[in-house]
């Protein structure tokens, strides 16, 4: 039984988005040299592209991004040098078949050429040429394999191949990477050498094995075209600042932490001092950790996760899930990932929702490095409610269709150079009946109380795969000790939907800025049964002599 | 093993960043002579003193901890040595007719070398070679404390996988049999102090060279069936610094630039075409002026269009002369790699000359000499000339084969059975352990012709051996020279331009597809005789120990017999539409041509 959802809400709002701006016209676009290459050349392609006895491509789309950067690093109080790179890279995509069948594969198809830096009509124009010559005869033998596999399953796809899209011209305003490079050099040496400068540092001096910050600025113009008629430039800046600092414990143990602050403008980091403060913070934790004693062995039971450390669950656990892709060839599944059976069913406590909002473009103050208008495959920002009251309502998809979701809704994210699939953009999580951070800890004390446990836990930071940076050990009185060494188990899908006892009520904004920028808001969770256990890693060898004092 | 400069660029459609390609091989060009001094005697500019500073510190410490429990399994080192390089580059790249990328750098990279065991065994035995090695980036200024504390991090890990391999080393030793080539792992050498100034940054007006690498670019739209080419100019300024625990301290710049070019095209059965050249000199006011370089450009782009239509070679076995530059390639790829001291020992290794020394190797007309401390041949620089070696030893000229006889290796600190000592050919890319490598290859002969009689005799050989044709080799490009013991003993350098030399008179006819098989050394004792005018080729060298600049030298040569086959390259078709530069070119837009 077919079944569509469509999200009525989200297509009116794109009703309204499209024509807020729909006054542009490709004449506007053409008075942008780069564009105007494109669409030459695009035209041409339409138009005479065609091997002798071969189908001709019923789509073709250009993009290209001009990516300026800027980074600059230092270690142990000194710059160990800048890095300025600026590159137009083109990306062709050519689909052959139709809307139905195409030559589209689960790798995404398309060819990658650097192009000019310069507004050289003819010499973009010939990347353009060659990327989508290769891009034209890979999907020719592309379709020529799906068509044969086809033969090879008795399920038929369960959706198109490719979503019909209405064209969208929208022209933002080219943007230029402006760094003071040499000021930015000047304080991250600073930076990465606090603990040599700092006097309230003095006593970590000795034990810190590395501490690197880095700064790095980025301006990325993205121009899109293709043979429906879409024409998209985006210009979109960000800027990072980092800092990490590690040392092993007697036993060997690595110790690390680092913090970060970024955002769409400059104005948008921390300032010199709050970042310092930061940073000195950072390193005087690590006396802390050195410190620290090891965690028991095994614990089931309550664990509070701060805002920041749910907001990495949420992006670990949920945001990889929600999003729609093509399933294999051959089989009745909507779509791949944990969630893939899950519509209409119950993924999270009935207290949580969770809508993706790419239009949202600031929180509190703080920007968000995963909004935006117009996706990498030319189709406007929907806002999409996924997960309603606990139930799974809806996916974020691209122009890739599965079953009852026939068309995108404005969530094909690029890499740069990189094909588009469907991804985050600003995922926020909400509770009906959130409660503030004190409230919380009470009731985490209360089910310490009630399982008769003499301690529970306290998450504050997560690091990769979701290994506790910041653990702490709170006994029944509420009295909070840093310990490490810790894993966490049982943290997944299962222990989301229903381990999940109580939210806070301020989301922590946490930027991403990935391969594909994302934010996720999320509040505080607490749950009731996770496992933390000793992680029983083996340990590197302390330094084998001192470092120079 | 391939000497070209052109590898990093082949893969530069689809990359987004492309590393800079002015590598940070640690080479040295000098001409000031290096006074033989203790390393108490001379004021060490700030980077090599607090090298020397931290290495002493690092000696004396390591392993030699006051406390016994924690000293249950620390050896301390025989051996330290700290190689920073510090390079300056500017890389500016254009295809199609503008620019792709203009870029400079500035970065310091330190190798540190832990020996640990003894000159006769140590951690770097066998498979374990690598493990001399670990590299860490630098800070760029002198702050003492700042780059004492990376070195000490670069030590401490360096140890400590010198020490696991060690460990590794010694059982290894104790379970199997005894090897071939029982030389020990490190050779005595004498420690060298010379410090020179730092080398200036490379002066280059980015506006006007921007201009220059785009407009050669441009030439290419005169030849539309060249579809691709990238022209790039990289600038290098360069100084090693190196500080051993065996006093050695050297403060030695060096700095070279390079015009490349690489274009590309395929003919209608989908034979890929490419020609590449390059331009090389110290700095880039010594490139050749702009006149000169488009001239050369056309010619380029003139010999992919001849060669789209040039008529497929047949397999053929009989003469043919390679070019002075052909030659030299030949050289390089078929005998000089074969050379390299570390291939004369170990199991995995083909060992073609080990046991041929004082041996009649080639014609006994024929001499090869290494010699890293020449810096140019007539007006032509040599981009393989460097003052001291990356193991910190004075560069030396070798004479590797005396009238056909072979007489040594070129040789690192690894010994073997026949030399025990480096002759100053120690090598490698940053992040490396060095191996003996060719500088300078250069190839002498006492029987030379003009090239007027050398054209002669290849066709009274042809003549002679009822051949309707010989073959004329004018450019060989980049090959693989496999010397290990379970490949087969060949070498395929792909030739880029070959003439079919007719004896009957008839013009000379340019083929393509021609690919080049057969065994080295019969090959090289075939040669005939030689031209009386020697060319450079510059280039890129890739092998175990890194990417390194070379150069080789040599006249053009006959040989009585050279097999070729057919090449099997590529199967695509060219491009379906015409390239959009002769589209403009045309006042109406053309149609498809391909269908």
């Amino acid at each position: 039984m077919k079944k569509l959802a469509t999200p009525f809400a989200a297509l009116a709002l794109a009703t309204f988005s499209l024509s807020a701006i729909a006054q542009q016209t490709r004449a506007d676009a053409e008075k942008d040299p780069v564009l105007k290459a494109m669409l030459a050349e695009l035209d041409r392609s339409r138009d005479q592209l065609q091997l002798k006895d071969f189908e001709k491509p019923f789509f073709i789309q250009y993009r290209i991004e001009d990516v300026a950067d800027f980074q600059t690093k230092g270690d142990f109080g000194a710059s160990v040098g800048e890095d300025q790179h600026h590159q137009r890279v083109a990306r062709v995509t050519v689909r052959v078949g139709d809307y139905k069948t195409d030559s589209s594969t689960v790798r995404g198809d398309g060819a990658v050429q650097l192009t000019a830096l310069d507004n050289d009509p003819l010499a973009l124009r010939a990347s353009l040429w060659q990327a989508t010559d290769q891009a034209y005869k890979n999907a020719l033998s592309a379709y020529a394999q799906k068509l044969a596999q086809l033969k090879q399953v008795q399920t038929p796809p369960q959706s198109d191949d490719f979503s019909r899209e209405s064209p969208v011209i929208a022209l933002e305003d080219p943007v230029t990477l402006n760094v003071d490079g040499s000021q930015w050099s000047k304080r991250v040496a600073e930076l990465s050498g606090l603990y040599r400068t700092d006097p309230a540092l003095k006593a970590t001096e000795a034990d810190v094995q590395y501490a690197t910050a880095i700064f790095h600025g980025r301006a990325v113009n993205s121009y899109l075209v293709n043979t429906e008629g879409t024409i998209v430039r985006k210009g979109t800046t960000s800027f990072e600042e980092s800092f990490a600092v590690g040392t092993q414990a007697a036993d060997g143990m690595h110790l690390d932490r680092s913090y970060g602050s970024n955002g769409e403008t400059i104005k948008d980091l921390d300032s010199s001092e709050a970042f310092t403060k930061h940073a000195v913070k950072l390193i005087a934790s690590l006396t802390d950790l050195r410190k620290a004693p090891l965690v028991e062995e095994e614990y089931h039971g309550p664990i509070l996760f701060s805002s920041d450390a749910s907001s990495d669950i949420i992006h670990e656990i949920v945001a990889p899930n929600i999003v729609a892709t093509r399933p294999e060839l051959g089989t009745e599944a909507r779509t791949k990932g944990a969630f893939a059976s899950s519509y209409h069913a119950r993924v999270l406590p009935e207290f949580l929702s969770v809508v993706d909002d790419p239009a949202l473009t600031t929180f509190k103050g703080k920007t968000l490095v995963g909004a935006y208008k117009v996706d990498d495959e030319g189709v406007l920002a929907q806002t999409v409610n996924l997960v309603t009251a606990g139930r799974l309502e809806n996916y974020l998809i691209g122009r890739e269709p599965v079953r009852d979701f026939p068309k995108s809704n404005g969530h094909g994210r690029a890499a740069i150079a990189g094909a588009a699939h469907p991804a985050i953009g600003v995922l926020k999580v909400s509770s009906t009946d959130g409660i503030d951070d004190s409230e919380l800890n009470k009731r985490l004390l209360a089910l310490a109380k009630d399982r008769d446990l003499k301690s529970v836990y306290f998450v504050e930071t997560l690091g990769p795969e979701l290994t506790p940076r910041l653990l702490y050990h709170v006994d029944a009185d509420g009295k909070r000790e840093l310990v490490r060494g810790a894993t966490l188990d049982d943290l997944d899908q299962r222990t989301l939907r229903s381990g999940v006892v109580a939210a806070g009520k301020e989301p922590y904004v946490a930027n991403y800025d990935g391969a594909v920028p994302e934010t996720i808001l999320a509040p505080a969770m607490l749950f009731d049964d996770v496992t933390v256990r000793r992680a029983n890693e083996k340990n590197d060898k302390l330094p084998f002599y001192p470092p120079p004092s | 093993m391939k000497p070209t400069s052109l590898a990093a660029l082949r893969h530069l459609p689809g990359g987004i960043r492309i590393g800079q390609i002015a590598g940070s091989c640690a080479l040295l060009l000098f001409i000031a002579p290096s006074v033989t001094l203790s390393a108490q005697q001379v004021a060490l500019p700030p980077l090599l003193d607090t090298m020397s500073t931290e290495l002493t510190r690092a000696m004396s410490t390591l392993g030699k901890s006051g406390d016994p429990k924690a000293s249950e399994k620390q050896i301390p080192p025989y051996f330290l040595s700290y190689s920073v390089a510090d390079a300056t580059g500017i890389s500016i790249r254009a295809q199609y007719g503008a620019l792709a990328d203009s870029e400079s750098s500035h970065q310091r990279v330190v190798d540190v070398q832990v020996r640990i065991g003894d000159p006769k065994l140590d951690n770097t035995h066998g498979t374990h070679r690598a493990s001399a090695v670990n590299t860490l980036q630098l800070p760029l200024s002198d702050d003492r404390e700042a780059l004492s504390r990376s070195l000490w991090l670069a030590t401490n890990s360096g140890y400590g996988s010198a020490l696991d391999n060690y460990l590794r080393v010694k059982t290894e030793a104790e379970v199997r049999a005894k090897e071939q080539d029982t030389s020990g792992d490190f050779s005595t050498e004498q420690p060298q102090v010379s410090i020179e100034k730092p080398a200036p940054a490379p002066v280059v007006n980015k506006a006007v060279w921007e201009d220059r690498v785009r407009s050669l670019s441009k030439i290419f739209r005169e030849y539309p069936d060249v579809y691709q080419n990238v022209v790039m100019l990289t600038a290098q300024s360069e100084t090693d610094y190196f500080a051993s625990s065996e006093g050695s301290r050297l403060a030695s710049p060096h700095q070279s630039a390079r015009l490349v070019v690489f274009a590309v095209s395929r003919a209608d059965d989908g034979m890929d075409l490419f020609r590449a050249q390059t331009f090389e000199a110290e700095t880039v006011d010594k490139l050749p002026a702009q006149p000169e370089l488009e001239a050369a450009f056309r010619e380029l782009g003139k010999s992919l269009e001849d060669l789209r239509k040039a008529p497929l070679t047949e397999p053929f076995n009989g003469p043919a002369i390679l070019s002075g530059r052909a030659s030299a390639v030949f050289f390089h790829e078929v005998l000089g790699h074969r050379l390299e001291g570390q291939r004369q020992r170990g199991d995995e290794e083909g060992q073609t000359f080990t046991k041929e020394v004082n041996k009649l190797v080639l014609p006994s007309f024929l001499s090869v000499a290494d010699d890293p401390t020449r810096t140019t041949f007539g007006s032509t620089w040599l981009s393989g000339s460097y003052d001291f070696d990356d193991e910190g030893q004075k560069a030396k000229k070798v004479e590797l084969i005396q009238d056909g006889v072979l007489k040594t290796f070129l040789m690192s600190r690894l010994p073997i059975a026949s030399f025990s000592s480096s002759n100053g050919h120690g090598r490698a890319q940053t992040g490396h352990v060095p191996n003996g490598r060719q500088g300078n290859l250069i190839v002498t002969s006492t029987k030379s012709v003009s090239d007027a009689e050398l054209r002669k005799m290849l066709i009274e050989e042809a003549k002679k051996q009822g051949k309707p044709y010989g073959l004329y080799f004018e450019d060989i490009s980049s090959g693989f020279a496999v010397t290990t013991r379970n490949s087969p003993q060949a070498f395929s350098v792909v030739p880029l331009v070959v003439y079919r030399v007719y004896v009957d008179g008839r013009p000379d006819e340019l083929v393509r597809g021609v690919s080049i098989v057969g065994t080295p050394l019969a090959a090289m004792k075939r040669i005939l005789a030689t031209g009386d005018k020697s060319e450079v080729f510059n280039g890129e060298c890739g092998a175990e120990s890194g990417s390194i600049p070379v150069s080789a030298v040599a006249p053009a040569m006959l040989l009585t017999e050279i097999e070729t086959q057919k090449q099997q390259q590529g199967t695509q078709r060219p491009p379906i539409l015409t390239n959009p530069s002769a589209v403009a070119a045309a006042a109406t837009p053309a149609a498809g041509k391909g269908n």
